[in-house]
């Protein structure tokens, strides 16, 4: 009997032990990225840089010292019905205080209307679409990712500078390729001017037969393509672009971040010329005071130097909410919002400020050619040029 | 946009690219029909699994030729098995039942694919030699999908050589007649429709191996192309080797100039084409009317 008992309070200690006695409530944070599926390329280092900041934060006592996070983390498969039925069983069954995440726009999109409807804080971490902080605007949203306009800006700018003129553009047929096609033609007239779309593509996400449009943009003579083709598909588009030529004849200025790591350690040597496109997070390109702690502890995870560009958006996106709830002093919704809107932070790329109105941050993008190194077998941006948010 | 010549030129090539990988594939499942009598619907799962061997045997010994093999080889054996062990036991029943086993394959198949591969988007590299343009005149085109272009009619020609002029093809074609008759003959038919089932599904093997460059490998990839299979050969006359060569190549024109001349109705376009076909000669243009 004696030693049931001991047993018992032994267990209770190892309880009592497992959850610090001095802690206050923690923070619960659901966190939605798809790492299955095609979208698996950027929602899983979307992930590893969302456990660095978690960890990095709960290390000093959890935020602002006192505040620990917990991590709750669905799969989205890239859907959006999924991801809707993620972040509502996020808040209704594990109770979390704040959703975090999204990649593609179609997804965030259907998370930002769940946590309108369930009055829940959103950071929209990586959706770009211009929606989220204009007509779909609601005061429970806020994007830390760029906005298609921003990106729109960047791919007009770039495509001026390289002074093509007759332009082809390619985009995906949802809500991302849509609204960077409006970002584009919004800022083409002064940012390139005499530069005209003469041939306008919609291509179904999730297509991988390109042949069709490859030819139509040969044969329609352009010297410059605009494009957010992003991720597997252009690694694909591009491997059936080459054997065309495409690249030799025009200027490929792309959104969609192709000029990520992750995109060029995958494609290596087959990495096509002739491509300007952007990056949120470059491993060789220091931004920021911050950003070589941060890069060398990615690298520590990573087990590699080079390391990927898309943990930033998800670290920058908890380090939002850690500032917001030191500066609230609270983790209750209406506090947080109070706290983010205007709320300034530096980050490993630079520092970033929310606006109050639109809840849209001010970051940009590195933008520049890919270039062939001697020293490495993959591509690099080479020159890199940062083009801000509005 | 029509009368630009190099538009017209590379587009006419794609349509012909995409129209003979399709035929590939679906002479298979014109065989396997005309002789069998079943409608295999997990042919397009035998296609994904084909596409995904072949990346497999890229990826570790760098050959895309061997690819194209392994990948034919490997659905031979896997048809081998299915139809000794299970698809044999269901000629005799309802046909209902066939057409529940093979969608019951489809969806095996298809997490099989999800369990081996996982669910992330790879690629197949063109093969040495052929990943480079040709200069035609006109315009630069690839190699890949101009060896594509070729070897459609070649594959055509070699299954009606086959069936037209070898003892083997006489028996085929007299199992698809009368198979009681066949085997009174002293024919071992079980062994005809082994050997049926196994050409078939070898050339779903191939053509997804052969379209595994042209495309990415998605688990959901099968979908799409049992069912252009299906319009191929209901345009062309189920059983019809010849009918599905040019419902192969009709459909490819229609897809890749559906999909420049009026994208919004792309997905339209080859249904009504079947459609119209069924309504004016119900058994495909080079099917047989059966009274």
């Amino acid at each position: 009997m004696r030693k049931i008992v001991a047993i018992g309070i032994a267990l209770l200690g190892i309880v009592a032990l497992a959850q610090p006695a001095w802690a206050a409530d923690p923070i619960k944070i659901g966190v939605l990225y798809p790492t299955s599926g095609s979208g698996a390329v950027f929602g899983t280092p979307a992930m590893l840089g969302h456990q660095m900041a978690v960890e990095e934060i709960n290390a000093m006592g959890g935020m602002g010292g006192k505040t620990p996070i917990v991590s709750f983390a669905r799969d989205t498969k890239l859907k959006p019905a999924t991801a809707a039925a993620a972040a509502k069983e996020l808040i209704t069954k594990e109770g979390v205080d704040v959703l975090i995440g999204g990649v593609s726009s179609a997804v965030g999109l259907a998370i930002s209307e769940v946590a309108r409807r369930e009055k829940v804080l959103y950071i929209a971490t990586i959706p770009k679409t211009i929606q989220m902080t204009t007509s779909k605007l609601h005061p429970y949203v806020f994007r830390t990712a760029p906005n298609t306009d921003t990106e729109g800006k960047g791919i007009a700018r770039t495509m001026g500078q390289l002074g093509a003129k007759k332009l082809c553009q390619i985009q995906f047929d949802y809500a991302y390729g849509h609204d960077l096609a409006a970002g584009i033609a919004k800022a083409l007239p002064q940012e390139a001017p005499g530069a005209e779309i003469v041939l306008d593509l919609k291509v179904k996400l999730g297509a991988t037969d390109y042949n069709t449009y490859i030819a139509q943009i040969m044969g329609a003579g352009c010297d410059g393509v605009v494009s957010g083709l992003w991720g597997a598909a252009f690694i694909t588009f591009a491997q059936q672009a080459q054997p065309f030529g495409f690249f030799q004849q025009v200027k490929y200025v792309s959104g969609g971040e192709i000029a990520s790591h992750e995109i060029a350690s995958k494609m290596k040597g087959n990495y096509p010329d002739n491509v300007w496109s952007n990056s949120y997070e470059l491993w060789y390109h220091e931004a920021s005071p911050l950003h070589k702690p941060y890069q060398q502890e990615l690298a520590r995870r990573q087990g590699r130097p080079d390391t990927d560009g898309w943990p930033v958006l998800s670290y920058i996106g908890v380090k939002f909410v850690e500032a917001a709830v030191v500066k609230a002093g609270a983790v209750d919704t209406e506090a947080l919002v109070a706290a983010l809107e205007g709320l300034n932070i530096e980050t490993p790329v630079g520092p970033r400020t929310i606006d109050a109105k639109t809840h849209q941050a001010d970051t940009g993008e590195f933008w520049g050619p890919m270039k062939k190194t001697d020293e490495h077998e993959f591509r690099i941006m080479d020159p890199i040029t940062y083009i801000p948010g509005d | 946009m029509l009368s630009n010549p190099t538009f017209l030129f590379l587009q006419t090539f794609n349509a012909i690219a995409l129209g003979m990988n399709l035929f590939i594939i679906a002479a298979g499942l014109t065989l396997i029909f005309g002789v069998l009598r079943v409608i295999n619907f997990a042919h397009g799962a035998f296609f994904m699994l084909g596409a995904y061997v072949c990346y497999a045997i890229v990826e570790r010994a760098d050959n895309f030729w061997l690819g194209v093999l392994g990948a034919g080889l490997a659905l031979a054996c896997l048809a081998w098995i299915i139809e000794r062990g299970l698809l044999r036991r269901l000629y005799a029943r309802d046909p209902l039942m066939q057409l529940l086993f093979t969608f019951g394959l489809v969806l095996v198949l298809g997490d099989a694919v999800k369990v081996i591969w996982g669910t992330e988007q790879y690629s197949v590299a063109y093969p040495a030699g052929l990943n480079r343009a040709v200069d035609l005149g006109i315009a630069h085109y690839p190699a890949y999908l101009l060896f594509l272009c070729g070897l459609g009619p070649l594959v055509a020609l070699a299954l009606w050589l086959g069936l037209e002029r070898t003892r083997w093809g006489r028996i085929m074609r007299a199992a698809r007649q009368d198979r009681e008759m066949l085997a009174l003959l002293g024919v071992n038919v079980p062994l005809v429709y082994n050997g049926v089932f196994v050409v078939g599904a070898a050339l779903a093997g191939i053509g997804g191996a052969l379209a595994a460059p042209r495309l990415a490998l998605t688990p959901g990839m099968d979908t799409n192309i049992v069912i252009e299979c299906f319009i191929i050969v209901i345009i062309g006359g189920l059983g019809s080797l010849w009918g599905s060569f040019l419902g192969a190549l009709i459909l490819g024109i229609v897809t890749v100039f559906g999909a420049v001349l009026v994208p919004e109705w792309e997905m339209m376009l080859t249904y009504a084409l079947m459609l119209a076909v069924l309504l004016w000669r119900p058994w495909g243009l080079f099917g047989r009317e059966q009274g």
